[in-house]
């Protein structure tokens, strides 16, 4: 595949560079157009066969029934289907609150955190032991939390021991204790990506601006508000991009924790996909629903990805 | 906090675990250690993951460091686009593309194999790594080639001896990230590996979960624990880069 062409000219062109490059003057002008073409295409090939093969796939999959046997093509029924299914609905709008709720608090305690640390002498010491629940598999966090929240219940008993609450709670039958779990596990986890980068930002800010503010008798949130703030925005928006586009893909916790329940309350979009895909397998359904995401997905990209990284590559 | 506890459970007796009543201050054991060990083949798992990974970090490099090269020193036509195309990729939820991923590695034979798992990371990381590594490259000074090319020496061998050494750092930080996303991925894993076979550390969790015994605990404490001791080993190396290497190149720090 591309892999192997590419090595190999890289391991050619560097040795015989030399005697060639009289002779093949005019060619080597030719090839030069081509050149930068030549070194992106392996990767670029690589990224169709793995994106737009499925995306071709998907699209024409969502026009068929799948079941077992062979295709039947139903022409826009999968579609309509999905536009009257209220657990599809219910999927985005889950994967929109918890998405939300938990990037504005991830970013909330970062950014309040790294203002609070990064003049810290001890920041290194800071970063590496927040760093600790990012570098967990977010599988392993997620058992975790199941473990802690619903199936050890340490949670309930810690607090019926603290007098917080009598009785146990009803974690697995509210949707929105669900959904808090989720959000924990999720703010838990990620909060610590965002810490570091903000904390990155701020240290590279201007020093001496910071100093003669505070010299005129600014208070820190004058600072904040006025200096970090202005200064940190292209670092927040990519972060927060980052951050949004695996919030909205979130499965892993889904799976490992609630499996969408109660009541269809923490199913996110890829659970839906997963379940209609793989449990039922009614894969024609599932490839419509994930057209539907990717049509998503690439309105977005377009609108927010690229102006925010051409924004900060300064 | 979370981290300690879960810890304490790795080596504690199972029966300890689920109760009614949570134990705080455990008994010692060594159960859970040797229960992966002797019941299961978490060697092979171990070796499963080693392989997949490093294989598919192989497979970004070579892929992604001609290609940050050409995007990072020449202008052509297209350039931005084919640029903005690799990152978009990045934003495709992998559920998405699971299903026809599904089909298309179960036609070429490749379903619950080790090497299927490497070309899925590979494709997984690939946007990351090429822009991370294209941002170190946009750092290095114009004159620094320019002396080389009156030297005589081709594009290809400026690549090779001038800028490959002169962002090394970038391309450790670059595959160190693309490691810890490739340790992490879940469903694919989950999907691909359908069999021991192909299982890694992070599906092999997804393991203890079945069967009569329930779900086992101490275990899946364990083995988070042996998969992240290596990777915070390697970040605490790499923690300068850290910030930079996440928000791929775009944010300096």
């Amino acid at each position: 595949m591309g892999t192997s062409n590419l090595s190999g000219t890289g391991a050619d062109q560097t040795a015989p560079a030399r005697p060639t490059q009289k002779t093949f003057k005019r060619r080597s002008k030719r090839l030069k157009a081509w050149f930068p073409y030549l070194l992106v295409a392996p990767a670029v090939i690589y990224l169709l066969l793995i994106t737009l093969y499925p995306g071709i796939y998907a699209i024409v999959q969502s026009f068929y029934a799948v079941k077992f046997g062979p295709w039947q093509p139903v022409g826009f029924a999968n579609y309509a289907r999905l536009f009257n299914d209220y657990q599809f609905w219910g999927a985005l709008w889950n994967t929109f609150v918890i998405g939300s709720i938990s990037l504005t608090l991830q970013c909330l305690i970062a950014l309040a955190i790294a203002f609070y640390a990064y003049r810290d002498p001890w920041v290194k010491g800071w970063r590496i032991i927040f760093l600790i629940p990012m570098l967990f598999m977010p599988s392993a966090v997620a058992f975790i939390y199941k473990l802690f929240f619903l199936d050890a219940r340490v949670f309930a008993d810690i607090s019926i021991r603290l007098g917080l609450i009598d009785g146990n709670i009803a974690f697995q039958s509210s949707i929105w204790m669900s959904r808090s779990i989720l959000i924990l596990a999720d703010v838990w986890q990620w909060t610590p990506f965002l810490f570091i980068i903000f904390v990155a930002a701020l240290q590279g800010q201007d020093e001496e601006v910071e100093e003669a503010a505070r010299l005129d008798g600014a208070s820190w949130y004058q600072i904040f508000w006025n200096i970090s703030l202005p200064m940190m925005k292209p670092v927040i928006a990519v972060a927060l991009i980052l951050r949004g586009i695996d919030i909205t893909t979130m499965f892993t916790n889904v799976f490992v924790i609630t499996k969408g329940g109660p009541a269809f309350g923490t199913e996110t979009i890829s659970y839906f996909i997963y379940r209609t895909g793989f449990k039922f397998f009614d894969f024609g359904y599932a490839s419509s629903a994930s057209v539907i995401m990717l049509i998503l997905t690439i309105i977005i990209a377009q609108f927010v990805v690229k102006r925010a990284f051409v924004s900060a590559k300064v | 906090m979370p981290v300690l506890w879960f810890l304490s459970i790795g080596f504690r007796p199972r029966t300890e675990i689920i109760t009614t009543q949570p134990i705080y201050w455990p008994t010692f054991s060594l159960d859970a250690w040797h229960m992966i060990w002797e019941d299961w083949p978490m060697a092979k798992y171990l070796r499963n993951s080693v392989l997949a990974i490093i294989g598919s970090v192989l497979i970004d490099l070579v892929l992604a460091i001609p290609a940050a090269y050409s995007l990072s020193r020449y202008t052509y036509r297209g350039r931005d686009d084919i640029g903005f195309y690799i990152l978009s990729t990045r934003m495709m939820a992998p559920a998405i593309v699971a299903i026809p991923i599904f089909f298309l590695f179960r036609n070429m034979g490749l379903l619950d194999t080790v090497w299927a798992l490497m070309l899925i990371y590979a494709a997984i990381n690939l946007s990351f790594v090429t822009w991370i590594i294209r941002s170190y490259m946009m750092d290095i000074p114009k004159e620094l080639e320019d002396a080389a090319k009156t030297d005589g020496a081709g594009d290809l061998r400026i690549l090779w001896e001038i800028i490959i050494p002169a962002i090394l750092p970038g391309i450790i930080t670059a595959s160190v990230i693309a490691m810890i996303f490739a340790i992490n991925e879940f469903l694919f894993t989950l999907l691909i590996a359908s069999t021991p076979n192909a299982y890694t550390m992070s599906v092999a969790l997804a393991n203890f979960t079945g069967g009569s015994d329930g779900l086992i605990y101490n275990a899946i404490a364990l083995v988070a624990f042996l998969a992240f001791v290596p990777v915070f080993i390697v970040v605490v190396l790499i923690q300068k880069h850290l910030s930079r290497g996440l928000t791929m190149g775009a944010v300096k720090g």
